[in-house]
């Protein structure tokens, strides 16, 4: 581990602390955009603080999100960052194991937390009336950490690795091409870890990443619904103002060296139907051709007249599904990732030339004026249609700050607004090419133990015919 | 936009209310109207943001598969967006698309269910096409082999994953030929038989409004919908005949073994029994006792043994799959081939304790609490006021239901966990499915025979 993470700082979240004397409120300006009825502050611990009333139904969402995920990770020590987000339901100094989950779900409340390759979000869902219990909690678990059972929780994501990955042919293709488009930013391992890097944390490794990550100096708090906010920050404040910060997290160097031509992974795999994935590197919202590369990901998958749609499934019938994806708001530049599965009996060959045929399209023609509303359209359709969610809401604030200002949301649909066909027909000639790209080929090997030299069948056992899906 | 790799920590939630008073729940306002074709409509007034949520539901889910055609609802719901009289498939999808609304249909067990969902300015719009897809569904030849040929193999391609094939053909088991007894989408053998005479004939005799029920829910005004959807749906007149209720599944002494060889590191298991509709009476009582045994997430008796004390697997739940007809009762987990028979006996424990001892009162006063204090998370959005709505209706739980609901979970007692719990499970009389790499597993006899 590195050695810029040190031991355990001395920090205390008592309950009842004040630090209400010296909080900031400053609330969003007179800006007309979703963002404008924000409430913000900044603890003196450097705890930031969000807070959006919504009044649509009597529910709360209370998110803490630390700055830390796989990008953070050190080679040898992967899965880290999730194996962590794990141990936090499993105790503090004041909490038995699994005792969080059962206090919010005993007050009319979910609670779940999920970890990225740059941050990772705890949440609660809880009814308006209870919010004061996951504020509490959230304090208890980033002050009192104390895990009990590391071994046993260890176990339980090393079988979540082998549901999510190890037997999901697509995933397992996914997480080689990343691994081979990524030479030296840590995008290039998976968030979840490779097994035998999980195999081998410790629990002095967890404590301490805990003791570097989780300061209120590195954390967000974003709550939103039907409250009134400056009760909630208040309570926010009570809770979270007296807790003390570890060492400065160590910066993050490491970048990605410019790729140089194509790269190409194959993988053998379990299964009876090829895949197919290509990966591009394009940069993140920092670039003005972020919203230009998002414009086009619409235009090849979002709606069944979507181009990739339409083609390969509809006219062509080569595949089961196919999608282009794209996150604009990862932390680093992130890929642009279009992904197949063929049907039975299509060469994946094909599949790949005519996703060539339709990258090579994009670069060539400008889209037209239908087809690029048509985006946009959708775009701002599934906006609103986000802000049903107040999960989803809390989600985008946390997000938008983490990359340096909530109010960014409120610039993003006129944003993508803004792109033009050529925007579009540049983003494409400059990031989908050949000598950018990385491809993943799933070679199926078959379902059955012996297709792929496995284990012989147990003789005691009764063999059943799997469906159909057995010696096909 | 699309998500990343994401990991989640499993939780296998529910919702509810704290038991001191009532929890508050979102003011639904819901307002109940029989359309002139005889359909049920439910409309819930919601006008903060710019956007309708529109579900419309209809006698023509998979238990109305005949024999033989397994796949024929499921075939038929996504046939009906493919062009109407007017319009090309392609016309239609460009232009639903354009306006950024989703309109489809979709066959589940007991219902297929057309869908919308569209910004306030686009819903007429959006209507009108969903509409015609129903009314006038053009269900030409080609178009129908397109879409066969597509389901095919979209089922060729769930069969790789190993969950999906213990879940399918542990229904298999469990209920023969009857009309739970298969998913939804069909077999791959039998949807490439179906022709495009089926599915007219399908739409034809079971696309009717009178057995029709309607939920919208969103930016709109309750006589205003009542009146656009009576124009818009008028054709759809007529009703189904009821179908006879099936037989529920009998109780077959034994453990009995279905085990199936896959090159796989986790073994899937599903094991259980006949369940209950969701008429019977003792639906709630069964929701209390399956969230202390498996139903409550982390708060549950088979997380805490299997997850947490015993780090086998990552996910593991029960529950009861109560519908129009008696579902069943399964606990499902995934855990490494060696752990499986170690999983598979961890759980028939369990079964069997909690027909033992009553449940402790703080595991009855925790779980009644969920179930009552996070109500009001199911209605936090339009698609889940949507989604309540059409369950009032369908299961005839009354328009006061949020109200009732309560004290429906609150009456239950420590007895009645008990009692249900003797009544409904049957660790002695399993159909037990394990998808695995079977040298490895090397389940014992001794497990099998154990009952």
């Amino acid at each position: 581990m590195n050695s810029a993470l040190s031991p355990k700082p001395n920090r205390s979240a008592c309950a009842a602390a004040l630090a209400l004397a010296v909080l900031i409120v400053v609330t969003g300006g007179a800006n007309a955009g979703v963002t404008g009825n924000v409430k913000t502050a900044r603890l003196p611990n450097g705890l930031t603080v969000l807070v959006l009333e919504n009044h649509k139904a009597p529910v709360a969402t209370f998110n803490v999100f630390y700055q830390v995920g796989s990008r953070n990770e050190q080679a040898g020590k992967t899965g880290l960052s999730h194996l962590l987000e794990h141990l936090m339901f499993r105790g503090t100094k004041k909490l038995k194991p699994e005792e969080f989950s059962n206090l919010i779900q005993e007050n009319g409340g979910m609670d779940n937390a999920f970890t990225t390759e740059d941050y990772t979000d705890y949440f609660e869902v809880i009814n308006r009336d209870h919010l004061e219990v996951p504020i509490a909690l959230e304090a208890d678990r980033m002050a009192n950490f104390e895990p009990k059972g590391f071994d046993s929780e260890k176990r339980v994501v090393m079988e979540e690795r082998r549901l999510r990955t190890d037997d999901n042919p697509e995933d397992a293709l996914d997480e080689l091409t990343h691994a081979q488009a990524y030479v030296e930013h840590p995008y290039h391992w998976p968030v979840i870890g490779w097994m035998h890097d999980v195999a081998g944390l410790t629990l002095g490794d967890a404590l301490q990443y805990h003791a570097v990550y989780y300061s209120p100096q590195n954390a967000l708090i974003v709550a939103v619904g039907d409250f009134d906010a400056n009760q909630v920050l208040k309570q926010i404040a009570g809770q979270f103002g007296s807790i003390g910060n570890g060492p400065k997290p160590p910066p993050l160097t490491q970048a990605e060296p410019a790729q140089q031509g194509e790269r190409h992974a194959v993988l053998r795999h379990a299964a009876n139907l090829p895949a197919f994935e290509e990966s591009f590197h394009v940069p993140n919202l920092k670039s003005p051709d972020a919203y230009a590369l998002e414009v086009a990901s619409e235009i090849l998958s979002d709606g069944k007249s979507s181009r990739l749609y339409k083609d390969l499934v509809v006219d062509q019938r080569m595949v089961v599904e196919v999608s282009a994806s794209y996150e604009l708001t990862s932390f680093d530049p992130p890929l642009f990732t279009i992904a197949a599965q063929a049907r039975p009996g299509v060469r994946i060959e094909d599949v790949i030339a005519e996703i060539d045929r339709q990258v090579s399209a994009l670069r060539e023609q400008p889209v037209g004026a239908e087809e690029l509303q048509k985006a946009k359209n959708l775009e701002q359709a599934e906006f609103v249609f986000g802000e049903d969610s107040i999960f989803r809401q809390a989600m985008l604030l946390g997000i938008y700050q983490m990359l340096g200002d909530y109010r960014m949301l409120d610039q993003y649909l006129a944003r993508i607004d803004r792109v033009t066909a050529g925007d579009v027909q540049r983003a494409a000639q400059k990031y989908l090419v050949g000598s950018n790209r990385t491809t993943g080929v799933l070679v199926p090997t078959g379902l059955l133990p012996h297709e792929a030299g496995g284990g012989a069948p147990g003789g005691a056992v009764r063999h059943a015919a799997a469906m159909g899906g057995a010696g096909r | 936009m699309t998500v990343r790799r994401r990991l989640m920590v499993a939780a296998l939630a529910a919702i509810g209310v704290a038991l001191a008073g009532a929890p508050r729940a979102r003011a639904l306002d819901l307002k109940r109207m029989t359309l002139a074709n005889g359909a049920a409509l439910l409309v819930s007034e919601q006008h903060q943001l710019p956007m309708v949520t529109m579900e419309l539901a209809f006698d023509a889910g998979s238990r109305r598969d005949p024999a033989g055609k397994e796949g024929l609802a499921a075939l038929t719901a996504s046939c009906l967006t493919l062009g109407t009289k007017t319009l090309s498939a392609a016309q239609f999808n460009q232009k639903v698309d354009f306006m950024g609304s989703s309109a489809g249909v979709s066959a589940g067990r007991d219902y297929a269910t057309a869908s919308l969902t569209s910004l306030g300015k686009y819903e007429d719009d959006t209507l009108r096409l969903l509409a015609q897809a129903l009314t006038e569904p053009a269900l030409r030849d080609d178009e129908i082999e397109r879409k066969r040929a597509e389901r095919v193999a979209a089922i060729r391609a769930e069969e790789e994953q190993p969950g999906y094939v213990a879940a399918v053909t542990f229904g298999k088991m469990l209920y023969g030929d009857a009309p739970y007894g298969h998913p939804a989408e069909g077999y791959a053998d039998s949807v490439a038989k179906l022709t495009p005479d089926d599915v007219r004939n399908f739409y034809r005799g079971q696309y009717r409004m009178a057995n029709a029920v309607i939920a919208v829910a969103g930016d709109v005004r309750a006589e205003e919908i009542k009146a656009k959807l009576e124009k818009a749906l008028a054709p759809l007149s007529g009703a189904v005949a009821p179908q006879p209720e099936p037989p529920a599944p009998s109780v077959k002494p034994g453990l009995h073994p279905n085990l199936i060889d896959r090159n796989v590191a986790q073994a899937n298991v599903v094991l259980g029994f006949g369940g209950i509709a969701r008429s019977n009476p003792d639906y709630y009582r069964l929701l209390v006792m399956n969230y202390i045994l498996g139903g409550g997430g982390f708060a549950s008796r088979l997380m805490r043994v299997v997850r947490s004390k015993a780090g086998l697997a990552y996910s593991v739940g029960s529950g009861f799959n109560a519908g129009q007809f008696p579902g069943s009762f399964q606990a499902v987990l995934q855990t490494r081939n060696q752990s499986a028979d170690e999983a598979i006996r961890l759980v028939l424990e369990q079964l069997r304790e909690i027909q033992k001892q009553p449940v402790t009162d703080a595991e009855l006063a925790s779980a009644k609490k969920f179930l009552i204090g996070s109500f009001p998370l199911k209605l936090d959005r339009l698609s889940g006021i949507a989604s309540f709505m059409l369950q009032v209706e369908l299961y005839h739980l009354g328009l006061d239901y949020a109200d009732r609901y309560p004290k429906l979970i609150g009456e239950v007692t420590r007895d009645d966990v008990l009692a249900v719990a003797k009544q409904y499970l049957h660790p002695g009389a399993v159909d037990l499915v394990v998808v695995a790499n079977q040298h490895e597993a090397a389940i014992k006899a001794a497990t099998l025979e154990a009952h």
